[in-house]
């Protein structure tokens, strides 16, 4: 299996408390991979061994090797790279205080893209991929924090595509917002498995169910069960994965 | 009655109700008797009408003639609940009367006893009894909730008297004194007479200097430990610094002074020294609200800007500093003022008591250099309160409120500054 991200045996943990227990797991490219568990299993964990963000956790520790695009991700001498290559979007839209176009021209800026006419039409392009360019076409030099909540997690969507990563990370995306923009962005998802790479993080069961090709479901930082998404939702291997998806705990 | 009749009939009482069909309805009676006899038939109309509920009394108001205010807080509040248990209620909100006719003939009865006094323009109001009554814990929390405002108040208005007393006897006294020419001569006749400009412009410069030495690191020191130094030992140790070097008494940084610099950096008794010294000593509460500033920037804000990979001094200088720039230059600019005031620091390091200075042209404007000692306001005021005999009546007061001119002036830039900048920020 061609595999965009690779979890090697690793194990990591806050202090004393330990978030993830020898996980090993293989992402496979360009498809949506689900991560279902219940709260405290371990989840946006996993998530941020990926693109290293976990070291700005002062009392995280982390063992193991996270192998992405082929390379250890603690061998990259130049983390901003590597974070360059990874998007990630977080429960709570996070505009920051510039402008909408300045938000999604910020991550180019910063990697040293400065021409005007490239990055219009990049932030064009993220914008409609986010679909938030109808919304704020004509209203760019905005502020990016008075958008509406579904709008700024939108608006952080567009930043999260705005370096082009291979891989994008969502961490319960949907939470802060409503429906209808979470099937907007739904949609945009399926769009996007055909050139990258997504971790799909959710606490919705059947959210999974509808997108992922491959789901992971976690438990008390442990990895029980990985499989087809089908087979996880109708055969599952595991007693705890059944009662799980049923509904029954977590 | 029709309207006409009604205006003719002179002085009259308003009872206004809200009838089922909406709106607000109203009729005049001479008398308030008339009034509740009126209400009475209202009442009775509704009923011939066939209507399910008769006149409903959950709000009717009673006006008395005169002045016209019919949003005005009732005098009297009366309330009326069918379903109120027990027998007659007194009509209080706790014991409600328990129908129409009781009321109005309750109403009546203290009306013939004179206990409803209305003066023009009053109300009374007969109100259905609240769903929602409030409780006498309730009550509680409002009489408390007020009594905390009027205790907070009262201390926030007792910061005003001393700031607006030491102003007020400043000025009174420093009255004949001040004059432009004041501002701008030097001392002369042994100090007894003169003005205050060679302290002025010392002050000036040794806060300019001791600023242009301490902004700088401070503020530099403020982002380090706020933004990059981990929680470990070494950034405990400097934290430990930070506090203790700013619980330093002001005499002792003096003493610091003249052994670092005077001494042992070999800058002798100079303005150099002095500002050095100064620079010490705002240099901890220059850290110290640099920090606080950096910390109001939600950490949310970094998280998003290193998961688009950007390092942390591009995350500072993007979106941590310009959402704080107006926090860390009020904390640098009040700092000012508190080494324009300082007197302990500039004694032992190089402040003189007096010096003779060019009072015209460019020379009065850069008359110390490095290396020389200057005056200052703060030790001006000190020599002439203490040590000269003779001086003109109210020089020292003058010298103070120069002194004190400057802080305000200072501060109030600040202030403006403050919220020109937070008019400026972006969330």
């Amino acid at each position: 299996m061609d595999c965009a991200i690779q979890f090697n045996n690793v194990t990591a943990s806050y202090g004393s408390k330990t978030a993830l227990r020898e996980i090993t797991l293989g992402v496979p490219a360009k498809q949506i991979f689900g991560i279902i568990g219940p709260a405290n299993s371990g989840k946006t964990t996993l998530l941020k061994c990926i693109n290293r963000t976990l070291e700005f956790t002062p009392s995280a520790r982390v063992s193991g090797q996270v192998v992405v695009a082929g390379r250890d991700v603690a061998g990259f001498r130049n983390v901003y790279e590597l974070r360059r290559r990874v998007g990630m979007v977080f429960p709570l839209p996070v505009g920051l205080p510039l402008t909408i176009y300045e938000n999604v021209a910020y991550a180019p800026r910063r990697a040293g893209m400065h021409d005007r006419g490239e990055l219009d039409a990049l932030v064009e392009q993220c914008l409609r991929s986010a679909m938030l360019w109808d919304e704020v076409s004509d209203r760019l030099d905005m502020l990016g924090t008075r958008l509406s909540g579904g709008q700024q997690q939108r608006l952080t969507l567009a930043r999260a595509l705005s370096h082009r990563p291979e891989i994008l990370c969502l961490d319960e995306f949907s939470i802060a917002i409503d429906p209808i923009t979470t099937m907007k962005i739904e949609d945009v998802l399926l769009e996007l498995k055909e050139q990258i790479t997504i971790v799909l993080v959710t606490n919705l069961v059947q959210q999974a169910r509808r997108l992922a090709d491959r789901t992971a479901f976690l438990s008390d930082s442990r990895l029980i069960e990985e499989g087809e998404t089908e087979q996880i939702f109708t055969q599952p291997a595991n007693r705890l994965t059944e009662r799980y998806v049923n509904g029954e705990f977590g | 009655m029709n309207e006409l009749e009604r205006k003719a009939a002179g002085p009259h009482y308003v009872l206004r109700w809200l009838p089922h069909d909406g709106g607000v309805s109203q009729d005049a009676y001479l008398s308030l008797a008339a009034a509740f006899a009126g209400i009475m038939q209202h009442e009775e109309a509704c009923r011939q009408d066939g209507q399910a509920q008769p006149l409903p009394p959950w709000d009717i108001t009673l006006q008395s003639p005169g002045c016209d205010a019919p949003n005005a807080r009732p005098r009297y509040v009366y309330h009326v609940n069918a379903r109120a248990a027990g027998g007659g209620g007194e009509g209080t909100e706790e014991s409600p009367w328990w129908g129409l006719v009781t009321a109005v003939e309750q109403l009546t009865r203290l009306d013939r006893v004179g206990q409803i006094k209305l003066r023009a323009g009053q109300t009374v109001r007969l109100a259905h009894h609240e769903v929602f009554t409030t409780t006498s814990n309730e009550r509680w929390k409002r009489v408390k909730e007020n009594l905390a405002r009027l205790v907070f108040l009262g201390t926030a208005l007792a910061l005003i008297v001393p700031m607006a007393a030491i102003l007020i006897y400043l000025l009174v006294q420093a009255w004949p004194v001040l004059s432009f020419s004041f501002l701008v001569q030097n001392p002369r006749d042994y100090m007894t007479a003169g003005g205050v400009w060679a302290p002025l412009v010392g002050t000036f410069w040794l806060v300019w200097l001791s600023l242009l030495i301490a902004a700088p690191v401070g503020v530099l020191a403020g982002v380090y430990l706020n933004e990059y130094a981990r929680n470990n030992w070494f950034t405990r140790i400097i934290n430990l610094a930070v506090v203790n070097l700013a619980g330093v008494p002001s005499i002792v940084h003096a003493l610091f002074g003249v052994g670092a610099f005077v001494m042992f950096a070999g800058m002798g008794r100079s303005l150099l020294a002095a500002s050095c010294t100064l620079a010490v000593m705002t240099l901890p509460v220059i850290v110290t609200s640099t920090r606080e500033a950096l910390a109001a920037v939600p950490i949310a804000f970094r998280e998003a800007c290193w998961n688009l990979g950007a390092s942390r001094w591009q995350t500072i200088r993007t979106i941590v500093l310009p959402n704080s720039i107006s926090g860390i230059l009020t904390g640098v600019i009040l700092q000012v003022s508190r080494a324009a005031g300082e007197t302990a620091p500039i004694l032992f390091t190089g402040a003189v008591f007096f010096s003779t200075l060019p009072e015209h042209g460019v020379q009065a404007f850069f008359p110390y250099g490095l290396g020389d000692r200057c005056m200052a306001l703060s030790m001006h005021l000190f020599t002439l309160s203490t040590q000269v005999r003779g001086a003109t009546p109210g020089l020292q007061y003058g010298t103070a409120v120069v002194l004190i001119g400057l802080v305000l002036a200072v501060n109030s830039l600040s202030i403006g500054l403050r919220v020109y900048l937070r008019s400026r920020k972006k969330w």
